[in-house]
């Protein structure tokens, strides 16, 4: 009897002793987790701010030009330039296998994916419910996503849309539907609302978003979809905060980080000079050897102004000065081994090899807007991988033009003096005369002057459907100067209602079969 | 300092609970008892032996430790032991309370060998599930560093190969064929430690090129001559017990002990030396001109005219030979010296080894030192303890292999043209023949001869245990086990330029990458062992708790003084910052097990394990894994005793359930990745911290559901036959999903240069495998002066990829190249690792059959397609070969693969002949791709290039020479071949001295011999070597040959004495 009592003890040591719950839990001793991490307002607003930055990049470097400028017929790419597309966005000839279209897609979708999954990971950090300091983040982070899809939407028309990548990956189903474009837009809106309503009036560092931020890409959001009263409304909004105004120094707003978050940005891309994909690289492809092969060996000229641009300003307006770099340009700030008194942009050679000093591109110009200059460059920061110039997505003089032409609407003209005053605002800056009455096509010009290379224009277009926009594109002059000054001309073929929008890359159609049928509702 | 204070409780509770019994056993040990050891003759402990006092009805029965207690009647003269299947021994009592008793074996039966069975041992005969088990004789002898290369062909079921012939380098052990796409290797657990995972090495990428076969042996590190047995646990009903991690399979060694009686003193010893296989017919100089002038008269060629030189190539000599220069002949010699023995109540085994190999592969090498000792004492009648230590530091010296870079590439198309050495002693770069450059730049003589590879290895493993006799049936047993580990990894190359500015080694460059990892563990259960009538019943109950740690650091410098190989000598390399990191893990399970047995007839198993692991998120840590089988002994039945043509016939059914963990650390959570880049944003100067990856909370255990059926038959007496079918099925693996791009996600896990967010590890997908084992054992002739047996082994399995985590999901193994070529695609209902690429269709040789055939994206031209170029299948009919026409061109997975051996004895003298085989795979010849590219002079080819078309030979097997496109060169079916081979793997012979010269010399035995490994191998593969396995052990890279380390053959001597 004695004997099996032995048992009993035995028994309980092993299976009650057992060890405690908290033996089998081992989080990371390599880094943080979310268990431990985003618990205070400086973790939150250090993983917001990666969003106004390198989630971005795969756009920016290249496909930034090839579909809002070179689509638009404000740029050219170089002949055969394999990394823009071998000339198919000059031509309307893009592939669903082109390289830039696929980065444009992993661009956005990826600018949208980090700010979902981050909307996600703070609403689950979130365990206090009294921690503030997640609303801005996750506000910030609904208005990154709202752009992504606003320009997904304008980009591929009809498209997926995500909302939870955990899910799609655990579902073992990823063949997400295409949504309708209208669809795809109002998830955007959605967005942009949310983040109206949760953002602060006034940013608590400059140059994060605020609500007027949101109202201002939600106004610009109506305007693509044509609710004019909305459009105008919603900017109206921002003109009333009273919280922007036009930037005194147009030229310098492009091309010195000191400009950088300035009293007309209310959306734009940080960057900071010295590395691979979180550096502002534009300079690197669209300028001018003489200028930064010296110090950088870069300056492709990749991309440069069409002569059908060159033809567009009007007579005396200084945007065309304070955005191109022709014959005669000079910088007495941007100083290298070259140009040891300040550059000065120099064609002379036109029609012979370009040397250290002189550069000949196709139309004898190189866009300045983005070019932040050589290592000695009046005191930027920049390094061969990039410079800190800000991207703008969303500036005051958009917002004012966006209020003129919502008031305008369907009318063919306009009187109104509030409309007037926005426009005249925008255009009087650029040393032009006030105008007295408002056209549509007035405002798609002042439109393509004001914001020529800042990747908008062909949005513009786009928006007014496909026969105008054939009309325009068309007639686009999309050559050459030959050696004799003479133009080797080249136009788009613009054809087919299809070529509004780019098309889904082939490897995503490969993945997700469903992409190639019908687009679905998501509402 | 959590985890310390922990485990230091569970120690506390396991010498609690010992102190414990103690106490309560001590009330009833007092009159004379008597305790002891039964065994066989090879000291392996004897499970359910009966042990009764003669002329009394005292009795008792042995536990899993062979041990039994018994209180003795007055009067108590002599004890019986009997086992079935042994000889019934007297044993006749003495003053001493304690014996050991060795049983020999009445007959020629294997069904009496005890079976490590996990936390204890069984017979064979009880045995109800699949686990076959092999002994020390089958691997002794063998010269290879891993115990695991040991099994190849010996053990049903098991699929063994070489991955590489790179001494102690990575052996694919496969346990009825693929369960997983992740890590396929089996649990090892050598006296109940589990060895860790797969250890490798690298660095060869830091140097330039492709890293190569980095995966060591995970048994390299034992000394094989230590081993006892071996038991491969192979269907779930056995592996159940160990739960998480066995789903691979189990494989159970037992290392050696002491035995009481005299002691023993034994030097192994052999040496060998090892040569290549064959090499392979590469073109000498006088062909290689020959060559290069034909070419001339092709089309398209690009050659206009011969070089003076190679006007008349009967003048030239053979010019280099770059197979001889970059092999050699390896050597290889071990030196195992062991005392063992014991007296009464304490038992021992010391050893020491040395094994020094050097690689048929130049400047490569594997060397181990290694010491083991294990005490038992029995400290009181109940009490028994024993310490078990093994140390061992191994070193190996690497090639690179598998890629265009490696050296056996390199050697291959390497022209002949090109010395091994200038004039003035320096390695050669290319040569240049009036202005045409010869060669590759990479002299793979200085590519091997330079760079310093090495993997070091310092490790400490072990146990210590208690075991108490609480009653004659209950015992409990206390272990704790522990592994330390040092690796010390190190990469170096020297820069070399010639005086001529020629770079043959630039820069100069060390990587170091040291890491140090700990393992502890603690066992503790209880044993019941009880026989009343006809009934048997054991029953185990226990609870484990185990961590794991590993640190590792890495840091690489260049710009080395005087190349001295030295962190200390350079700069840290800015393109290679130090890195490193700290891993752990732990898990707690509960587990049990009930044998019965009822009249020796009816057998049933029924096992569980509840599972804890820190591997997934706090609600599915937990794991569930139950395991039943059952068996029925038909010939102990009244109705089939006394056939004579079946002795024996038992049937088997088992089921089980198994699990792995074997997700990444950490994986099941959101892990935050600091950007330390992107300082500055907004004028902060912290780091942000970015989502690294998404979590994925309901991440758990990937599960092996295993059915098994089994036959063991004796035949006549004297041929033991094992079948098993078995069909095992993995769902839930383990996945990293790859999503397309708009879910916005990285799109190329997991390590995208960009900073992605990587996409969650999923539970999807499953793979099927069916199989049949066989084994035969066959005593042929037992005669006093002869004796010959056969042992037959046959697995079969097929396996199926039956889905993944979605629909045309696609896992793909590319090649090792700067630009990776994919080989294999694995798509649900293909097997695992498919060979996918182009069909060919013959050549083309007509202007009709050029204009007709499929557009292949080139003009019809000399420049583009012409005569002899390779048409292809058009798959999908749409005129044009496109990747669409692409499909599944070879399997890499045998049907089956088979081992003979026979062994014969004639007096003093045996003989051994172990054939091994493998029917029914296909081989990927990727080195064909450049040994037969016909592409360019200036490399060499193979000499069947010689039989290529031209307009003068358009039967030519080989489609012509085209410098001017690769479309001869797609991934086809055309470099496709049969892998199936049967290899003389093993002759030895061996002669046991007489015992009358040995007493002389105070030796009790002297076994001399000489043995033959891999002497003949009957293939129709045209490479190095049909046995090419995996690619550090991916299933997704099997059976790819280029540039691949082949198996050495060897032919050693050696002794085996025993003083």
């Amino acid at each position: 009897m004695k004997n099996k009592l032995i048992y009993i003890p035995a028994i309980l040591i092993l299976f009650v002793a057992g060890c405690s719950k908290s033996y089998l839990n081992r989080p990371s001793l390599n880094g943080p987790t979310l268990d431990n991490y985003y618990t205070n307002a400086e973790q939150v607003e250090g993983a917001t701010a990666l969003l106004y930055n390198q989630v971005w990049y795969s756009w920016l470097d290249k496909a930034f030009h090839c579909i809002g400028e070179v689509y638009g017929g404000n740029m050219i790419t170089s002949a055969g330039d394999a990394n823009y597309g071998n000339n198919s966005y000059v031509y309307f000839t893009v592939s669903a296998t082109d390289g830039q279209d696929l980065l444009a897609w992993q661009a956005f979708y990826k600018v949208a994916g980090n700010a979902t999954v981050l909307i996600n990971t703070l609403q689950q950090a979130r365990t206090d419910a009294n921690a503030s300091y997640f609303d801005p983040g996750i506000a910030e982070a609904r208005f990154i996503r709202g752009v992504a899809y606003f320009f997904i939407a304008r980009t591929f028309g009809d498209a997926p849309i995500v909302s939870d990548p955990v899910a799609l990956a655990g579902s073992g189903d990823l063949n997400v539907p295409r949504y309708l474009q209208k669809d795809v837009l109002r998830f955007a809106l959605n967005d942009l609302e949310a983040a109206e309503a949760a953002l602060p009036e006034t940013p608590f560092q400059p140059g994060r978003v605020t609500k007027y931020s949101a109202a201002g890409m939600e106004a610009k959001l109506y305007l693509y979809m044509g609710d004019y009263d909305s459009a105008a409304l919603k900017a109206n909004e921002v003109i009333q905060s009273g919280k922007y105004s036009l930037y005194p120094d147009y030229e310098a707003m492009f091309t010195t980080a000191k400009a950088n978050n300035n009293s007309e940005s209310l959306f734009a891309l940080q960057w900071i000079a010295g590395g691979y994909s979180y550096s502002n690289d534009i300079q690197a492809y669209a300028g001018p050897s003489t200028l930064l092969k010296p110090d950088f060996g870069t300056g492709y000229s990749s991309v440069i102004p069409t002569i059908d641009l060159l033809n567009a300003y009007e007579p005396g307006d200084k945007r065309k000065q304070w955005s191109i770099m022709q014959e005669g340009f000079s910088n007495p700030n941007w100083i290298n081994s070259n140009f040891p008194n300040g550059f000065t942009y120099d064609t002379s050679l036109a029609g012979n090899s370009d040397d250290a000093t002189h550069i000949t591109t196709g139309t004898r110009s190189n866009s300045l807007k983005y070019i932040n200059g050589p290592a000695s460059n009046g005191g930027d920061p920049t390094s061969a991988f990039g410079d800190a110039l800000n991207l703008y997505i969303l500036r005051y003089a958009d917002v004012l033009l966006i209020y003129a032409e919502g008031v305008l609407g369907v009318n063919a003209t306009t009187t109104d003096v509030s409309a007037l005053n926005a426009f005249n605002l925008v255009h009087t800056r650029a040393g032009l005369p006030p105008v007295t009455s408002l056209t549509k096509d007035m405002i798609l010009h002042e439109r393509r002057v004001e914001f020529a290379f800042e990747g908008d224009y062909w949005y513009d277009i786009q928006r007014q459907g496909f026969d105008k926009a054939k009309d325009i594109i068309n007639a686009q002059e999309r050559g050459t100067y030959n050696g004799d000054g003479s133009i080797a001309h080249q136009h788009a073929n613009f054809t087919d209602a299809s070529q509004l929008y780019l098309p889904i890359p082939s490897d995503e159609v490969v993945a997700d079969p469903e992409l190639a049928k019908p687009a679905v509702p998501y509402f | 300092m959590k985890t310390t204070c922990r485990m230091i409780k569970l120690l506390k509770r396991g010498f609690v609970s010992i102190f414990l019994l103690l106490l309560l056993n001590h009330s009833y040990a007092q009159n004379r008892i008597i305790t002891g050891e039964v065994t066989d003759t090879s000291g392996s402990p004897l499970l359910g032996a009966t042990v009764t006092v003669k002329n009394s009805r005292a009795a008792t029965s042995t536990d899993v430790n062979g041990r039994f207690t018994l209180h003795l009647p007055p009067n108590a003269k002599a004890l019986m032991v009997s086992f079935v299947g042994m000889q019934t021994k007297e044993v006749a009592l003495t003053e001493n309370n304690i014996v050991s008793v060795a049983l020999s074996a009445s007959g020629a039966s294997s069904l009496n060998d005890v079976v490590v069975i996990g936390y204890g041992s069984i017979r064979r005969s009880n045995v109800t599930s699949a686990i076959s088990s092999i002994n020390e004789k089958d691997i002794k002898n063998i010269p290879v560093a891993g115990a695991d290369q040991m099994l190849q062909g010996k053990v049903p079921g098991v699929t063994v190969t070489s991955n590489s012939g790179q001494p102690g380098g990575g052996v694919s052990v496969l346990i009825r064929g693929i369960t997983t796409v992740n890590n396929n290797q089996p649990l090892y657990i050598i006296d109940g430690v589990p060895v860790p995972l797969s250890t490798t090495s690298g660095g060869n990428d830091y140097l330039g090129g492709i890293n190569g076969q980095t995966q060591e042996s995970p048994l390299a590190t034992l000394n094989p001559s230590d081993i006892v047995s071996i038991d491969v646990l192979k269907d779930a009903s056995a592996q159940a017990i160990y739960g998480a991690e066995g789903a691979n399979g189990v494989i159970q060694i037992t290392t050696k002990h002491g035995t009481a009686g005299v002691g023993k003193l034994e030097y192994d010893v052999y040496y060998g030396q090892q040569k290549i296989q064959q090499k392979l017919p590469i073109m000498n100089l006088r062909e290689y001109a020959t060559y290069f002038n034909s070419v001339l008269n092709d089309s398209a060629s690009g050659v206009t005219d011969t070089i003076g030189e190679f006007k008349d190539p009967s003048l030239l000599g053979p010019g280099t030979d770059w197979q001889d220069a970059v092999f050699q002949t390896g050597n290889v010699q071990n030196h195992q010296l062991s005392f063992s023995g014991g007296q009464g109540k304490s038992t021992y085994y010391f050893s020491g080894n040395y094994y020094d190999q050097t690689g048929i592969l130049i400047n490569s090498g594997f060397k181990r030192y290694s010491l083991k000792a294990s005490l038992d004492q029995q400290v009181k009648s109940w009490l028994k303890a024993g310490i078990n230590i093994n140390l061992s530091s191994t070193d190996q010296r690497i090639s690179v292999t598998d890629g265009q870079q490696s050296v056996i590439a390199a050697a291959l198309y390497n022209s002949p043209a090109v010395p091994v050495k200038t004039f003035d002693g320096n390695y050669a770069s290319t040569t240049t023949i009036q202005n045409i450059g010869f060669g590759n730049s990479q002299n793979p003589v200085a590519l091997a001869a330079l760079r310093n590879v090495q993997a070091k290895q310092s490790k400490a493993y072990g146990s210590v245990y208690a075991d108490v006799q609480i009653t004659k049936d209950l015992s409990f047993r206390n272990q704790l086990n522990y592994n330390f580990q040092l690796n010390n990894n190190s990469a170096f190359q020297p820069n070399v330029v010639n005086p001529d500015g020629t770079i043959i080694s630039s820069p100069s460059k060390l990587r170091v990458d040291k890491a140090n990892s700990y393992y502890y563990g603690l066992q503790t259960y209880l044993t019941y062992n009880h026989v009343f009538d006809k009934h048997a019943l054991n029953v185990v109950v226990g609870h484990e708790a185990s961590y794991n740690r590993y640190d590792e650091s890495q840091v690489s410098v260049t710009g080395l003084t005087l190349n001295i190989q030295s962190l200390g000598a350079g700069t840290p390399d800015p393109a290679s910052p130090a890195g490193g990191g700290i891993y752990d893990g732990s898990s707690e399970s509960y587990f049990a097990r009930i044998n019965y047995t009822y009249d020796n007839k009816y057998s049933l198993s029924l096992s569980g394990r509840r599972d804890g692991s820190s591997n997934f998120g706090p609600d599915k840590r937990i794991g569930y894994f139950p395991g039943a089988s059952a068996g029925w002994t038909i010939t102990n039945e009244n109705f089939a005793k006394g056939s004579k043509i079946l002795n024996y016939l038992k049937l088997r059914i088992g089921a089980g359930s198994i699990g792995t963990s074997s997700a990444p650390n950490n994986a099941y959570s959101t892990n935050i990745r600091l950007a330390n880049n992107a300082v500055g944003l907004f004028g902060s100067s912290s780091v942000p911290g970015v989502v690294a990856n998404v979590g994925y909370p309901a991440l758990s255990w990937e599960s092996v559901i295993t059915y098994n059926a089994g036959v063991d038959a004796n035949l006549f007496k004297r041929i033991d036959v094992t079948v098993d079918v078995y069909r095992k099925v993995t769902s839930k693996l383990l996945l990293a999903t790859t999503l397309p791009s708009f879910a916005g996600l990285d799109p190329n896990p997991p390590n995208n240069s960009y900073q992605e967010i990587e996409p969650p590890y999923t539970n999807a997908g499953q793979i099927t495998n069916t199989g049949i084992d066989v084994g035969i054992t066959s005593h042929n002739i037992q005669t006093k002066n002869f004796t010959w047996n056969t042992v037959v082994v046959f697995s079969h399995y097929k396996n199926t990829l039956d889905k993944l985590y979605a629909p045309g999901i696609i896992l793909f193994g590319k090649s090792q190249a700067f630009a990776p070529v994919t080989l294999t695609e694995s798509i649900a209902g293909q097997a695992l690792g498919s060979f996918y690429g182009y069909v060919t269709d013959g050549l083309y040789k007509s202007m009709d059959e050029l204009t007709k055939g499929p557009n292949q994206g080139l003009p019809v031209g000399p420049q583009g397609l012409w005569l002899g170029d390779v048409r292809y299948k058009d798959l999908d009919g749409d005129g044009k070969i496109t990747p669409a026409d692409q499909t599944f061109i070879g399997n890499p997975n045998p049907k089956f693969t088979y081992g003979l051996t026979n062994n014969f004895s004639y007096k003093g003298f045996d003989l051994s002949v172990f054939l091994q085989g493998v029917y029914g795979d296909d081989i990927f010849n990727y080195s064909r791709t450049e040994t037969e590219a016909e592409f360019s002079v200036y490399t060499n080819q193979l000499s069947t290039v010689l039989n290529r078309y031209t307009s003068s030979n358009p039967n030519g097997v080989l489609p012509r020479y085209n410098q001017y496109s690769q479309n001869n060169l797609k991934i086809s079916n055309r470099f496709i071949e049969n892998g199936s081979y049967l290899r003389i793997q093993t002759v030895s012979l061996g002669y046991n001295l007489p015992a009358n010269w040995l007493t002389k010399v105070k030796m009790s035995t002297c076994r001399i011999y000489v043995s033959g490994q891999n002497l003949y191998t009957f293939t129709k593969y045209s490479g190095f070597d049909p046995e090419l396995g995996a690619f550090n052990g991916s299933v997704l890279l099997q059976n790819i040959d280029y540039g691949h380390y082949p198996n050495p053959r060897s032919l050693t001597i050696g002794a085996n004495i025993v003083f």
